[in-house]
């Protein structure tokens, strides 16, 4: 059955879009059809990430208004079967749509024979908000070890209950094993204390993201990223499968190939 | 002493009850944070909550009000009004 999957957060710039792109590929990698939509209306980044932006005819917005058909507002990336992109408008408001709108267009994507619909919510908690979490079946929420980022997380948590989605997912992203272990980072464990959400993935802090940005090629499609590999795995337990959730410890030092032996490192995963 | 205890790395430093890194910081204004962002009270309606129980339970009982604690707690994503009201005698019948 198909399903629409919002990925948002409340703060900007913790990984929204990158989330949504290597989800959506990672997705479509597995066989499945997928469409990953831009509700970031007025400043799209999504087709940069995917490194779709020159391909784009029509958007969200013409769809919407009725100015083109959904399938000639598709950009169909060619580097994988089964991946569109509905990008967003670049030159019009967030006004310019509506929750009723976005409900109708899943649909219709859903109808097109869409397995998987990815949202990429835009930051903040106003229209583009409320028209990202309409047509979703549930939510993924994207946050950073950061104090910022965890309490905007939080009032994210609590409106998407509000919108009567189940219970939301949490990726921990921008994770870096080495601050954590000098107890300069807020760990995982303390996230999902704090926040009281399932984990879905956790994302390692690495240089490749900013290195597939550049290049408009998501991680996924890199097979020696071990940023594109925690995305793989996040689109199996999306799928339903079981994958374990592994540390990321850096350091192969003495403490922390001493802790791992003692059996300390691992962190449980829930799906 | 501090540059052997962390030269031994984090879990020697921590047996021996030193600094533990800025996350405890974190955690706690994040605690603090998540509370007071869902109750939606300012510090001065609380205080001025507080004098009021304060007030009734006095009627019945002497409290000893400088041991007292009334803090804001969130576990399981419900939040709590957790008081400790020690009470030095009972003043009426």
């Amino acid at each position: 059955m198909a399903e629409c999957i919002v990925v948002t957060s409340g703060k900007g710039g913790v990984g929204k879009t990158t989330t949504s792109a290597n989800l959506g590929a990672a997705l479509a990698l597995s066989g499945k059809k997928v469409a990953v939509v831009d509700a970031d209306i007025g400043l799209r980044n999504l087709d940069v990430i995917l490194g779709l932006e020159n391909r784009i005819v029509y958007d969200l917005v013409h769809v919407i208004e009725g100015e083109c058909k959904l399938k000639q507002a598709l950009v169909r990336d060619k580097r994988v079967e089964g991946l569109y992109l509905l990008p967003a408008a670049q030159t019009r408001d967030k006004n310019a749509v509506g929750p009723e709108d976005m409900k109708k267009l899943v649909q219709t994507l859903k109808d097109e024979g869409m397995d998987y619909v990815i949202i990429d919510c835009p930051a903040g908690i106003e229209q583009g908000f409320k028209n990202s979490v309409a047509g979703a079946d549930r939510a993924v929420i994207v946050t950073t070890p950061e104090v910022s980022a965890i309490r905007d997380a939080d009032r994210i948590i609590g409106l998407v209950e509000a919108n009567e989605l189940p219970e939301p997912r949490l990726i921990v992203n921008r994770y870096r094993s080495n601050m954590v272990e000098r107890g300069d980072m807020v760990n995982v464990d303390d996230i999902l204390e704090i926040l009281a959400v399932p984990l879905i993935g956790l994302v390692p802090d690495h240089e490749d993201v900013i290195i597939s940005a550049n290049r408009g090629t998501p991680a996924v499609f890199d097979e020696k990223s071990v940023v594109g590999a925690a995305y793989l795995r996040i689109a199996d337990r999306i799928m339903g499968h079981d994958v374990p959730i592994p540390s990321f410890a850096e350091d192969t030092g003495f403490w922390s190939t001493f802790k791992r032996w003692m059996g300390m490192a691992p962190v449980r995963e829930v799906v | 002493m501090r540059d052997i205890f962390s030269r031994l790395g984090p879990t020697v430093e921590r047996i021996f009850g030193k600094a533990a890194g800025s996350k405890d910081d974190a955690k706690q204004r994040l605690k603090f944070l998540l509370i007071h962002d869902q109750v939606d009270l300012t510090p001065a309606q609380l205080d001025t909550m507080k004098t009021e129980i304060m007030d009734v339970i006095s009627k019945y009982v002497e409290i000893d009000q400088d041991a007292m604690e009334f803090s804001l707690n969130k576990e399981d994503g419900h939040i709590a009004l957790v008081s400790s009201i020690p009470v030095r005698r009972v003043t009426a019948r």
